[in-house]
Formats: structure tokens, sequence, C-alpha cells
């Protein structure tokens, strides 16, 4: 008996040493598309209405190519990403909500390519326009297609409150503002704030409308630094529209709020604020998860956020989502280039959760006129940039909107944060 | 000490041809039953931890080795330009250290003053075994649970949250506990402190009930007050047991990680981050495993101390017993 | 109105007059007060939650739980919701697919070495045991990214495909065990050497085999130990987040624990699905401390030093 496991315990420490020698040596690349096995897994962070409206169209996918699908939802998308890869065990498709992990993880050999999932990039772009196809690609080589498209540039109000008008200008929207603050039992905004992407969407608006387009994609690609003095001016122009005296509980109060609850504020039956600025996205979520009850464009809203500078114009600030592949087979291949094709589009708008990049996609097809509207300002915007702290590399994002929060809590600290940022920066942009 | 009358557990030096010695009387029969464990503990804990060590002086791709050596680059950023991790540029110094400093004064210090509380007032009821239950349950919950348990104590609105609802009755506004940087440190700590107390209780009390009840007796008699046989008799003897429950306590603030990641996700602003949470953030967030390793090797490095504290406190009973 | 049970009670006690015994309780009234509030403080948060969890939504909006006293109105639809909607039920089965072999491994393998450590002699024994006691406190984050790529590269070798041992759950599986074994065989040597030598030795004389002594007579009398250790290692994995959200990758595996952390971050706040999620993950360790109590205080006690 002893002989024997004495011989097991050698097979094991044997597998395992070789192992930890594969490891060391790192894995290697087994090129080349392979046989679908059947069903693809596809990961995404929606949950809800959004991931029910994304179902349907992985359903018809289905029912026309017979390959199933098992559709994973994780909230903390990036490190059930990260640690899926560590462990080889990666979703065979993601639905990546920011274009700056795109361009990280390709270049870490974590993506395939259209063109190594044997699709012609040409082909599948020629659907999206130039905006949208930057994005997908990294040195010159696609490594997906955008799935959806949303716009950021939205105040959203409901027109059966009498107190709120909708305005033209930063001055008007500052008098309104200013006025409701002291007229209204309630505050003019709400703010989902404890998530701190709807501030660094807030600041994209301000400074895109400042400092114009070209800046701010210097900014948020590491050309111009973080200290410049247009960045500072946008933070205090922020501070002076959103502050204790106009945001819901105060901005302690909106630290403690989150993207939906912040919704809630202006949106549920008991409202405690006038206005919310966010993304397209928010009828859809209102209407499906906050309170059924409103009625698009009776009791909600939204018309585009207002002009500061007449010279710059309304650039109008977009977010988008990239269907990538991380493994190469026929099935995944096939599903990356059904979810680029305006059927899919087609489908997916039909249910009211997005707007699709997709040229192929026709106005009808949008069941609502609120994503009527959305769809409209995103074809006919004449200058476009892309959310700027979702392009920042690595944890720079996430760090920008902590630096927001910090500032708007204590405006005083503008300068000192800044600084300590633009250091974090230069790390990050020199990888 | 002749060989096969060793008792047990000794740790004692042995000469050299010992144990050869002892290899020849059988020794070679404990090998299948120390493989298995040897082999997952060898393969599992101190390769990965060698590894991680090794992670964190190269530059990394994702989650794997690089092949670019960076010497101490990681530790240097860490340490010097991370301001979520140390900000030393303006005082109080701020970041994920200096949070489980934080952490690491207040938590021991609540729980041992709670727990000599109830463990002292405890033993002079008739109901205590019922009144060291209630205080003893949270530590059977986890720390997710706690999280949610107290998200909603917290909550800003009064309607919601029990203590906004006492602010409110006062007459005060309803604070954002978890959203305010200067608080929500607090209040997560005061929610651990909940839950841990009742364990402090326990190892107190059961030093306690082991002091002798003659000498308590005998001190009453003699006219002694109660703070006296408190503060002479029973706290002193209390210490080694004390002892043992702060380090319980600091090895839960090194480590602490799930409470912070249900109820504030280190926000608002950076302001909870404690160093578990900034290694889970930079590994699986940022995807940065030369980074993160070197904050899992910052831990690992504090806790060293623990580590030897207790090789000590082994020995030491070993060779007692 | 003394009744004749109280005067009975009093009358065992002849030196207890009923006026001292209120002279005493007043006397020890700070003391019962204290206590009272102590035990109220400690209640309020957990029954806060429990009433939350049965309160309608609306209701939880809109008042709070400690209004529901005086104004009952209380559903199951909560729960009905979060193990029908929100897929808790599958969780709480994956809890304990997670759970139970995460205890009862590290406790087979852990108790072997013990006795190893503990009634058989080889070289460096000591030196083994205090390398193990050292690796006790050792963050596990230390080990998680290595261990990953094990596991992929082990997978691989073994069965072909890189998933074989993430996919499931034998990757979390040999995690716990892994590290819980230090700790397991600290605690299990310490009380293996407390048995009584004379058994093992006569034992040893009439020919048995360490397996045997250990089996038949180590396991038998250590169950005490045993159980303190299952219990306390039941609960840790029951209760964990942090190695789960490392190691289980699917989300149709998730325990309870990473599930509830998604329901906290989908909808903003949503206390009546999250009270009752996090009610239902409390029940298990609130049964097993109320049949177990015990072995749970012992279990807890030895474990303060991991």
């Amino acid at each position: 008996m002893i002989r024997r496991y004495a011989l097991a315990f050698g097979a094991v420490v044997l597998a395992l040493s070789l192992a930890i020698a594969a490891a060391a040596c790192g894995g290697s690349d087994d090129g080349g598309s392979e046989e679908g096995t059947g069903t693809v897994s596809v990961l995404s962070l929606w949950g809800g209405s959004e991931q029910e409206a994304f179902q349907k169209v992985l359903t018809q996918f289905t029912k026309e190519t017979g390959i199933k699908t098992k559709y994973e939802s994780a909230r903390d998308f990036l490190p059930v990403v990260r640690s899926r890869l560590a462990a080889g065990n990666p979703p065979m498709v993601a639905i990546i909500p920011r274009p700056g992990i795109v361009a990280d993880l390709a270049n870490q050999g974590s993506l395939v390519s259209l063109e190594e999932l044997g699709l012609d990039p040409e082909k599948i772009n020629a659907n999206y326009s130039d905006a949208w196809t930057n994005l997908t690609t990294v040195d010159g080589t696609v490594y997906g297609v955008v799935a959806k498209a949303n716009s950021k540039s939205v105040i959203w109000y409901s027109p059966a409150d009498k107190a709120v008008k909708t305005t033209q200008t930063w001055d008007e929207l500052q008098s309104l503002t200013d006025d409701l603050a002291t007229s209204s039992p309630i505050k003019p905004w709400s703010l989902g704030a404890k998530d701190s992407w709807t501030l660094t969407d807030w600041f994209e608006n301000v400074y895109a409308r400042t400092a114009g387009p070209d800046k701010y994609n210097q900014l948020f690609t590491g050309e111009i630094p973080f200290t410049d003095p247009t960045v500072k001016n946008a933070l205090e122009m922020m501070s002076k529209m959103l502050n204790d005296k106009t945001v819901a509980g105060g901005i302690d109060g909106a630290l403690g709020t989150g993207f939906v609850d912040g919704i809630g504020k202006v949106f549920s039956a008991n409202p405690s604020a006038h206005m919310y600025m966010e993304g397209g996205f928010v009828g859809g979520i209102t209407l499906a998860d906050v309170n059924p009850n409103v009625k698009p464009g009776e009791s909600i809203d939204f018309y585009p956020f207002v002009t500061i500078d007449e010279a710059q114009g309304q650039p109008l600030v977009g977010g988008g989502d990239i269907t990538a592949a991380f493994v190469n087979n026929t099935d995944v291949a096939k599903l990356v280039e059904y979810l680029a094709s305006p059927e899919a589009g087609t489908i997916w708008v039909s249910t009211g959760a997005i707007v699709s990049p997709n040229k192929g996609v026709t106005p009808d097809a949008y069941p609502n006129e609120l994503v009527k509207k959305e769809a409209e300002q995103i074809t006919s915007a004449e200058t476009f940039v892309f959310d700027g702290s979702d392009l920042l590399p690595g944890a720079l994002g996430e760090d920008w909107g902590t630096l927001l929060q910090t500032v708007l809590k204590d405006p005083s600290k503008v300068d000192s944060q800044l600084e300590t940022f633009q250091q974090q920066a230069q790390d990050a942009f020199a990888g | 000490m002749s060989s096969g009358t060793v008792a047990p557990g000794t740790v004692v030096a042995k000469p050299p041809g010992r144990r050869l010695a002892a290899l020849r009387e059988g020794g070679w029969q404990a090998l299948p039953f120390l493989a298995p464990a040897l082999i997952l503990v060898f393969f599992f804990l101190i390769v990965p931890v060698i590894w991680t060590v090794l992670l964190s002086v190269n530059k990394t791709r994702g989650l794997n080795f690089g092949t670019e050596w960076v010497g101490l680059d990681n530790y240097e950023r860490l340490l010097t330009r991370d301001s979520r991790f140390l900000n030393r540029d303006e005082f109080p110094w701020s970041g994920a250290l200096v949070n489980n400093i934080r952490w690491l004064i207040v938590y021991p210090i609540l729980c041992l003053l709670l727990g000599l509380i109830t463990a002292v007032l405890a033993t002079r009821v008739r109901y205590e075994a019922a009144f060291k239950a209630i205080i003893f349950v949270p530590m059977a919950i986890s720390a997710t649970a706690v999280g949610v348990i107290w998200l909603l104590v917290y909550s800003p609105d009064p309607d919601i949250g029990v203590v906004n609802a006492l602010v409110a009755g006062a007459g005060g506004e309803p604070v954002s506990w978890l959203g305010r940087a200067d608080l929500a440190n607090y209040a997560i700590i005061l929610a651990y402190v909940w839950a841990s107390t009742g364990f402090v209780m326990v190892v107190l009390s059961a030093a306690l009930k082991g002091i002798s009840q003659e000498v308590i007796e005998a001190a009453r008699t003699d006219g002694a007050t109660e703070w006296d046989i408190f503060r002479r008799i029973q706290f002193p003897l209390l210490s080694l047991p004390i002892a043992v429950v702060a380090v319980w306590m600091i090895i839960n603030v090194i480590k602490v990680f799930d409470i912070v990641y249900i109820m504030t996700k280190g926000g608002p602003g950076g302001a909870t981050r404690v160093i578990a949470y900034s290694y889970y953030v930079e590994t699986f967030e940022n995807g940065l495993g030369g980074y993160g390793a070197s904050v899992a090797v910052v831990m690992l490095v504090l806790i060293i101390p623990v580590m030897i504290w207790q090789i000590r406190r082994f020995r030491s009973e070993a060779v007692v017993s | 109105m003394t009744t004749a049970a109280e005067t009975e009670r009093i009358a065992v006690r002849p030196r207890e007059s009923v006026s001292t015994r209120v002279v005493g309780f007043l006397g020890r009234s700070p003391v019962h007060i204290a206590l009272i509030v102590l035990a109220g403080l400690w209640l309020v948060p957990t029954v806060g939650l429990l009433v939350t969890s049965f309160r309608p939504r609306p209701d939880i909006a809109s008042s709070g739980w400690w209004t529901a006293f005086t104004n009952a109105d209380f559903t199951l639809k909560n729960y009905d919701l979060v193990l029908n909607g929100n897929h808790m039920s599958s969780s709480f089965v994956n809890s304990a697919l997670i759970a139970i072999p995460s205890t009862l491994l590290p406790l087979f393998i852990g108790s072997m070495a013990a006795y190893a450590f503990s009634w058989i002699r080889f070289p460096f024994r000591d030196t083994i045991f205090l390398s193990i006691v050292a690796l006790m406190v050792v963050p596990v984050q230390a080990a998680f990214v290595p261990i990953l790529v094990e596991f992929q590269d082990l997978g691989e070798f073994l069965t072909g495909t890189k998933t074989a041992i993430t996919g499931w759950y034998f990757g979390i599986w040999i995690a716990h065990t892994v590290f819980a074994l230090p700790f397991c065989i600290f605690l299990l040597r310490n009380f293996f050497i407390t048995l009584p030598r004379d058994l093992i030795e006569a034992a040893r004389v009439d020919g048995a085999s360490n397996w045997k002594i250990f089996r038949s007579i180590v396991l038998p009398l250590s169950v005490p130990a045993l159980a303190s250790f299952g219990i306390f290692q039941f609960l840790w994995v029951w209760n964990d987040l942090l190695t789960a959200l490392v190691f289980i990758q699917e989300s149709d595996q998730w325990p309870m624990t990473i599930r509830i952390s998604q329901l906290l971050s989908t909808y903003g706040v949503e206390y009546h699905l999250l009270s009752a999620g996090a009610f239902l993950l409390m029940a298990v360790p609130l049964l097993v401390f109320f049949a177990l109590q015990r072995y749970f205080v012992q279990g807890l006690l030895a474990g303060s030093v991991k």
C-alpha cells in the first residue's frame, strides 16, 4: 500500500512541478480559428432591464444559427474579466464598457482581432462612422464592434414640473438653478455622485464646451497636463452649479447616493430634486426600474446640455460599449458578426434600452420618443467627443472620478488634487 | 529524553545523528500522512508567496510575468507617488495605509473597552448566558451581512436609517455617515466593532471566570469596593488574554476587506480604502499584476511581527507543557 | 400578593428577606440598566434587518422599520423575489457546494498531518511544524494571482483544458483547503498531543499500524477538536467573500456573498432584496450557532490565532 502511495505521490509532485515550470515560461497561444463548441458565453455588466433587452438579441441569434449563448452579468466587470484571464477561463465574448480597457487588453494580447476571427474588418466597419471605429482600433488592428452608443450630454426633467423650464445657455441654467435653490422647497439638482462616473460626465460636458473638443482630446490622451488652467476653470464652474445649496442632500448626501438612486430623487413618486444630468439611458432605467408610472414626454423628458461658449458650440459627449472576443472559434465569430449586423441592432433598439451607432438601423426602429430623440442627437451631432474618463488608461479613469468627488466636496483642494493627479497620470500614460 | 519517550510536542535541538536514527526507527512512515498537506502547502502557498514577491519587482503584462526587471520601482511609486495608498502632501496624511493605521488604533481600543465592560458586567447577573449570546451572535454573521445590516442603520434617509431617524427626531439634519470622507471610516469601523466585541467578551470572560472566587470574596470581606476588585485583582490577570485578542484584532485589521467592499467600495473619493482593498483594485480592477503584488508584499511585511510573536508564544508554550 | 411558590422560594433562602433582595436589586440596578441598554444596542441593527426583510417595498422606502410594530403589514414577497427572481436559491446551494468540501478536505488532510506531527518521530519535525505555524497568518492576497495561474497550467497539464480546475468548484476547494491547512494542523496537533500516551504505545506494541492508530484511536478521541475546527472552517468559508470573488469565475457558481454584493451595486440600494438576501445568508450561521453553541465558541476561540 505504501509503495503505491509513494508512486502516486511522486506523480503528483511531478505534475505540479511541470505545471509550474510551464507557468513560469508563460502560456502559449494556439492560433487559428477552432471549431466552436455550440455555446458562446457572453459577459457584460448589464443587469435588470438592460440585460433583458440584450437577451432578446441573443435569443434571435440562437434561433438563426442554432448556437446557444450563456449570458453572464457581473457588475464588477473588470475584476471578473481579469481574474478569469489569469485563470485561463475568460468569457468567449465580452461587452467592454470602456474603450480605454480595449486598448489595455489588446496590448496584453488578451483579445482576438476581427481578422483572426476570420471576419472582414472593412465590411463590418462600413456600418459605423469613424468616430466609432476609432474606438475599436488599436494600432491599426480592429478588435471588435461598437455594441451600443449613448449620449451623455443630456439634462433630464419632468415637463409636468412647472418650476423647471428648458434652457439654452449656461447662464440661463445657472440663474434657473439659483432661482430654484431659493424659491423651491426641493433642490434644483440631483446627483448620484457615489458612482463617480456621473461626475466625470458632468466635467466632460463642461470642459468640452469651455476648452473645446481639441483640447478635450489632448487632455484625455495625455498631451496636455491636468494642471492646465482650463481644467481648474471647468471645475470651478461645476462647483458653482453643484454645491450644498443646489444639490439634494447637499454634497455629502450626493456622495452617498448611487446613480440609480439619484434618478429616483427626480422621478420617484416623491421627488426631492428638479433636474438630473446623465446619459440617454436614464429614460430606459427610469421606466423599467425606478418608476414605471412616468410618461415619456409628459413626466419625463430631456434637452441637450446647454451651450457655454458660443465659439465651442455644443460638442456631444458620448459613450459606448464594445463587443470583443477573448476566444477564437467559429461560433464566436458568428456572434460578433451578428451583433454588428443592422438586424441585431434593430431588435436591440426596439426594446428602448439602447441607441445603436449602426447606420443600418433606421429611426422608426425606436419604440419611444425618448430614445428616438437621443438617436437623433447622436447622429446629428456636429462634433462628437468620447467619454474622456473611459479613454484614460488603467486606474486613471477611476482616480479621476475620485478627484472630482473630493473637489466637489471641498473646492479649495482643487490645486493640490490636480497636481497629485497629474503625477499619477504621467505614470499611467507612460504605461 | 531517550528515543521513543520524548514528550510529544517538545521542541528541543537534537544532535544530527539522531535524525538518521529517527528515520530508521520508522520516521519514513510519516511521509504518507504528511505528503498531501505538505504538497498542497508547498505548491499553493509557499511557491505563490515567492512568486508574488518576484512579481512585485517585475514589469508585468496584465497579471502575468513580463520579462523586465524593474527592481523596487513599484514600491517607490506605491509609497511616494500613489496618493490613494499613502498621501503625505498635506497633514493629516491620508490614503489606504493611513486608514489601516486608523483602524489599528480605533478598532482594538473600542473592542477591548466594550468587550471588557460586557464581560465584567455580565458575570454579575443571572441572565449572563442570554446576554452573552446577544453580544456574541454577530460573530457568526458574515462581513457581507454585517455590511448590509449597517448600510441600513446608516442610511442617509431618516425614514430608513435608524441613526438618522434619531438625529432627525432630535431636530438635527440627517448625516450622510458613509458619504462623508471624515466620518465614513469610523462608521465602518463601528460596524466591525459591533461584530467583533462578542469575541473579545467571551475570551475575557473565560479568563475572569478562571480567577478564584475565594480571592474575590476575601477581598470583599476586607472591605474592597467592586472597582478595587476589578482594578487590583481582575485586570492584572487579564493581561495575557488581552494580548491574545489584541493580536487577533491586529490580524483582522491588516486583512480587512469584505466589509469595506460591501459598504463603500473604498469611497467616497477613495477615503475608506484599506490596504487589502488597494490590492484588489490594483490587481483585479486595474490589471496591474506587479503593482498589486507590491501591495500584497506590504501586507506580508506588516504581518511578519505577528508571525514572529506567534512562533515565540508557541515555542514557549511547547517548552512549558 | 405572595403566591405559594414565591413563599417557598423565599423560604429556601431564609437569610434573604424580600427587603434585602429589593435593596440588592436596586443597588445593582445600574448594572442591569447598562446591560439592558447594551443588549438593546446590539440587537437593534439585526432586528432592523429582519423586520425590513418582511416589509413591502413601498413601506420600506416611505417609513422606518420601527413603525412596522404599530402598523403591521408583513409579506414574504421579498424572499420570493430574491430566491426566485435573483438566483439566490441557486446561490444558496452554491454556498453549500463550496463550503462543505472546503471544510472536509482540510479536516481530513490536516488531521493526518497533525497525527504525524504528534505521534511519529521524523527528521526536522519541529522545524517543519514551526514553519507551518508561521504560514498561519500569511495574507491570502499574497497567493491569489500565482494560484490562479497554477490552476490554469495544472488543468491544462492534467486534462488538456485550461479551465479544468477553475471552471468549476475545484479551484476554490483547493484554495480554501490550502489557506486553512496551517491553522488546522496547528489546532489538531495541539489537541492530539494531549491524548493518553499509554493508549497509543499499547496499540503500537500490539502491532497496530500508524494508519490504524490514527483511525481507530486518535480520530474517535478527538471529536471535540475536529468539530471545533470543522465548524470554524465551515462558517469561515460560508461567510467568505474575497476568496470567492477571485476563485469563483462564472456567475452560475456564485455563492450568496457575491450575489448579495451584486444586488448592492445593480440598482442602488434596494433594501427589500438586500435585507431578505442578507438574512438568508445569515440563517445558516445562526442555526449553527444556536445548535452547536459550545463547539462554535470553542472553534472561534481556537481560531483567534488565524
